[in-house]
């Protein structure tokens, strides 16, 4: 059995990292402050699937208040001014952008997704036959956010477990 | 010049408007574009002279839209903004007649970069 490349938590981190310096904190004066792994906090959260030569899922989550800002910084407006739709597109995006990341330093011939999106906690959707490979946990302005990556389980075939 | 943005996330249109001011681009007339589908529509309608588009959007990806213009004999300036970043999209790109390929998260010195030899 081959050994894949799949991206750690510190190449999740330095992903993650890109996106605070580009996007939610380009001063670099409010950064991702890491945590150790608590109970999950998410309110709401995005995914996109990767298929292919690795089969799994990127996640997003944060609180609901994170969400509000992380639109706002990315809008460049008050957090106030954040409709539900702008909400639903920046969580997506972040999803998006991360999974691209991960997608990249996976082996050749993987697919993305468009990103999904879910007003609800992390805990409202399950990945079947998934096993989370890897998860980046921190605070932004006291809110927490999350990243996991979850890997389709490659013992698991059709018709029952091999 | 009229630039045709095409992201199927209005956010990231907007951010891409944004960075374009940040680095320096003002004052082109833009266009926008929600899905794959709309960017080869409008391109064909509009006659942009430079396409900036993501590569993952529904009804077409930004290549299938690349493609679609090439064989139809439009040679606008067309490029890349995506999150997805691996060689053998590069090459498709290229292949199919793509100018850049600027990575999401992106700043406004990398759209400096692409776009001064563009834009002027």
């Amino acid at each position: 059995m081959s050994v894949q490349t799949v991206p750690n938590v510190a190449d999740l981190a330095e992903m993650v990292e890109q996106v605070w310096t580009s996007y939610l904190d380009p001063e670099g004066v409010e950064p991702l402050i890491p945590v150790e792994k608590g109970a999950n906090s998410s309110e709401v959260h995005s995914s996109v699937s990767i298929t292919g030569s690795w089969q799994g899922v990127v996640v997003y989550g944060s609180s609901q208040e994170a969400a509000k800002q992380a639109a706002a910084a990315f809008l460049a407006m008050e957090p106030d001014e954040v409709s539900a739709e702008d909400l639903a597109d920046v969580l997506g995006e972040l999803a998006n952008i991360v999974g691209g990341n991960v997608k990249a330093m996976l082996p050749a011939g993987c697919f993305l997704s468009l990103p999904q999106v879910v007003l609800a906690p992390e805990s409202a959707s399950r990945y079947p036959s998934a096993v989370q490979v890897a998860g980046l946990y921190g605070t932004w302005k006291g809110e927490p956010i999350s990243v996991t990556m979850w890997q389709s389980r490659t013992d698991v075939k059709e018709g029952g477990v091999a | 010049m009229k630039i045709l943005i095409a992201d199927d996330s209005r956010v990231m249109r907007q951010i891409v408007t944004r960075t374009l001011r940040q680095a320096g681009f003002d004052g082109h007339d833009l266009v926008e574009a929600a899905d794959g589908r709309e960017a080869y529509d409008k391109t064909v309608a509009e006659s942009p002279d430079l396409v900036i588009s993501d590569w993952n959007m529904p009804e077409m990806t930004g290549v299938e839209v690349l493609r679609k213009l090439r064989a139809a004999g439009n040679d606008v300036t067309f490029g890349f903004v995506t999150s997805e970043c691996t060689a053998e999209m590069q090459a498709q790109a290229e292949a199919a007649g793509a100018k850049f390929f600027i990575v999401k998260p992106f700043t406004a010195e990398r759209f400096d970069e692409v776009f001064s030899g563009i834009l002027g």
